[in-house]
């Protein structure tokens, strides 16, 4: 009897954790709709006015893109050279490991307003411009520390003899890598990626040190744009960076099957 | 003409040599164990061999070709590994197909050769299952079905029974013997099991520290060890000290120990103390004298333990304890009781000359 209490509590405890969770996006979502000037909740009345503004707005549009170009690049370089590094340290020794370990660690200690500061001043010294580049390159630094702790979790306990295994039946390295390595680490490179992609895309306070007139994601964006308006095409446009990312987690989820890896490493 | 040889192969890991100059010839066919303790240097040899691991000095060659310069994946070796080391992503097809695919076999022969490999490991009907929905028995089985279908030079082991429960294991090293006589196909067999290996194996080298203390076949090993690392690894054995009273010709002498005096034939000086190893089911023990055993001396049963087939006693004499294995067939254990006096003797050519210098 109090078993079956303990867990009516547990799944009431769960449901709270959940409603806290997700209430604001269900704000976001809702007040978007609302037919006022001003961000309201619960929205009065229904209107989707606030989308179809956005048509005048092209800015934000720009940004988006923007945003995802930058997103894109961040996750594929600093993937690619977070699990590189990752095989590095997991697998070899090598004079200054732990060094190097820490270095590459350091941006998720640094606060990144300091981070953003110490991007702007390198910047103007080395003589780079606010472009896309710069933001993936601040962004790589960034993300390649959330990979690496993905990456090295996936690589321990990996079981090299597979590996041995497959030289053995003649695959030269390359094939190894990408055949059997690259495979069994999936879940890993991937959630690695994908934590990098929305670092990036989400990220505020790095990019606003970064950006110039013509180059501007669509968080800073937001973010200047309120500074002057507080209109509820603030939530329309937030209700669509939104709904992207569940629809790119949907996409990601069917393509790769990242929660079939995920239950199957077990 | 030896199939795969070593010659004088080293190998050092942090400057201490774990393989000193370590030489040996294996015959086409030939199923061959490197039998030892842990650490003796028989996976870092087998790791030579495959060419996981360099070779520090000496070669390699087979079939008359030196292979110890090529990587892993031109040496044409089929490995199978302790863990079994199955491609977790891929199907039992697809792990046994990997090699051929590699190979660029068409795609009918490709069917054909995984089917054939399958059913030869008994496996036939698992193609669609993944690696991790199979018993540790089976995986093992793909593992040797994916090791073989490449038709390799060699077969290399690797203590591939060690994770499979007691009776498992004796099934599935007779079917492995079964494959490998069928197919014909050379192989080392790397253990730590000693009845794994006598069981097995044409010939068993037997290694100790980096060296091959001796290479013969089963029966030879067991019952005419050349060292003493031999004697006491394969089998058990007890410890024997005497003192030689005479020699004679013919290399025989008069040996004194526990109060007993006996002939034995191994090359001695007189006065001087010898060793020897005798194996506890080669001792004998008798409630009455004979004449017979003119060679008996007296012992006392200080332990009895009944294990079934046979019956281990543990005798005393002299402040030295003998084990004796006697098979329950020979002697009923229930005529001797614990604290007995047993007439004790054995053929003297059951002793094993030791060098020990204790």
């Amino acid at each position: 009897m109090s078993r079956k209490l303990s867990k009516y509590f547990f799944n009431f405890v769960c449901l709270l954790v959940y409603i806290f969770l997700l209430a604001p996006i269900v704000v976001i979502l809702l007040s978007s709709l609302t037919t006022t000037e001003y961000i309201v909740f619960p929205p009065e009345g229904l209107t989707l006015r606030w989308y179809t503004e956005l048509i005048e707005h092209p800015e934000f549009m720009q940004s988006f893109t923007l945003s995802i170009i930058v997103a894109f690049g961040t996750a594929i370089i600093s993937t690619a050279i977070g699990t590189l590094a990752s095989l590095a340290v997991v697998r070899r020794q090598f004079k200054g490991k732990t060094a190097i370990v820490q270095l590459v660690g350091s941006p998720l200690l640094i606060p990144s307003v300091v981070f953003g500061v110490a991007l702007l001043q390198f910047y103007s010294w080395i003589g780079l411009a606010a472009s896309p580049l710069a933001l993936i390159l601040g962004h790589i630094i960034l993300t390649v520390p959330f990979v690496m702790r993905l990456v090295v979790a996936s690589l321990v306990g990996f079981d090299r003899s597979i590996e041995q295994a497959a030289l053995n039946l003649g695959a030269g390295p390359m094939k190894v890598f990408f055949q059997i390595t690259l495979p069994i680490i999936k879940s890993g490179v991937i959630a690695g990626a994908i934590f990098a992609f929305i670092t990036s895309f989400d990220d505020l306070t790095v990019a606003l040190f970064i950006v110039s007139t013509d180059v501007v994601t669509l968080p800073v964006r937001i973010y200047t744009y309120m500074q002057y308006q507080y209109d509820p095409i603030i939530t329309s446009v937030s209700s669509i960076m939104i709904l992207f990312t569940v629809v790119l987690m949907l996409v990601i989820e069917r393509v790769l099957g990242v929660g079939k890896v995920f239950s199957s490493k077990n | 003409m030896s199939y795969l040889s070593l010659e004088n192969v080293v190998k050092t890991f942090n400057k201490t040599e774990v393989v000193k100059k370590l030489s040996l010839d294996i015959q086409k066919g030939e199923l061959v164990s490197f039998l030892g303790p842990s650490g003796c240097g028989k996976t870092t040899t087998l790791n030579m061999i495959a060419g996981f691991l360099e070779v520090d000095g000496g070669k390699i060659e087979v079939d008359g070709k030196p292979v110890h310069l090529l990587p892993p994946n031109k040496r044409e070796m089929g490995m199978v590994f302790q863990n079994y080391a199955l491609f977790p992503h891929m199907t039992v097809f697809d792990n046994v197909a990997y090699g051929l695919k590699l190979r660029k076999v068409p795609k009918n022969e490709i069917n054909k050769r995984v089917l054939e490999a399958l059913e030869m490991v008994r496996l036939a009907g698992y193609e669609k299952r993944y690696p991790k929905e199979l018993s540790g028995g089976q995986q093992q089985r793909v593992s040797l079905a994916r090791a073989l279908v490449i038709k390799p030079k060699v077969l290399l082991l690797d203590e591939p029974l060690s994770n499979l429960d007691a009776k498992l294991r004796q099934e599935m090293r007779e079917e492995i013997v079964d494959i490998q006589k069928q197919v014909g196909i050379t192989t080392i067999f790397v253990t730590h099991d000693q009845e794994e290996a006598l069981a097995i194996s044409d010939r068993i080298a037997v290694m100790y520290e980096g060296r091959i203390e001796q290479v013969d076949d089963p029966a030879s090993i067991y019952n005419h060890p050349k060292t003493d690392f031999v004697s006491q690894f394969i089998g058990e054995v007890n410890h024997i000290q005497g003192k030689v009273l005479e020699t004679y010709e013919n290399k025989k002498c008069k040996l004194h120990f526990f109060g007993n005096e006996q002939i034995v034939s191994v090359p001695s000086v007189k006065n001087s103390e010898v060793h020897f190893f005798i194996r506890p089911e080669k001792i004998q023990i008798a409630l009455a004298e004979s004449n017979e055993r003119n060679e008996a001396f007296q012992t006392k049963v200080e332990r009895k333990m009944f294990l079934g087939a046979k019956t281990r006693y543990i005798l005393k004499v002299h402040d030295r304890h003998l084990i004796a294995d006697i098979s329950n067939t020979v002697l009923n254990p229930t005529e001797i009781k614990e604290g007995n006096s047993v007439y004790t003797y054995w053929n003297p050519e059951d002793l094993l000359p030791s060098r020990m210098a204790r």
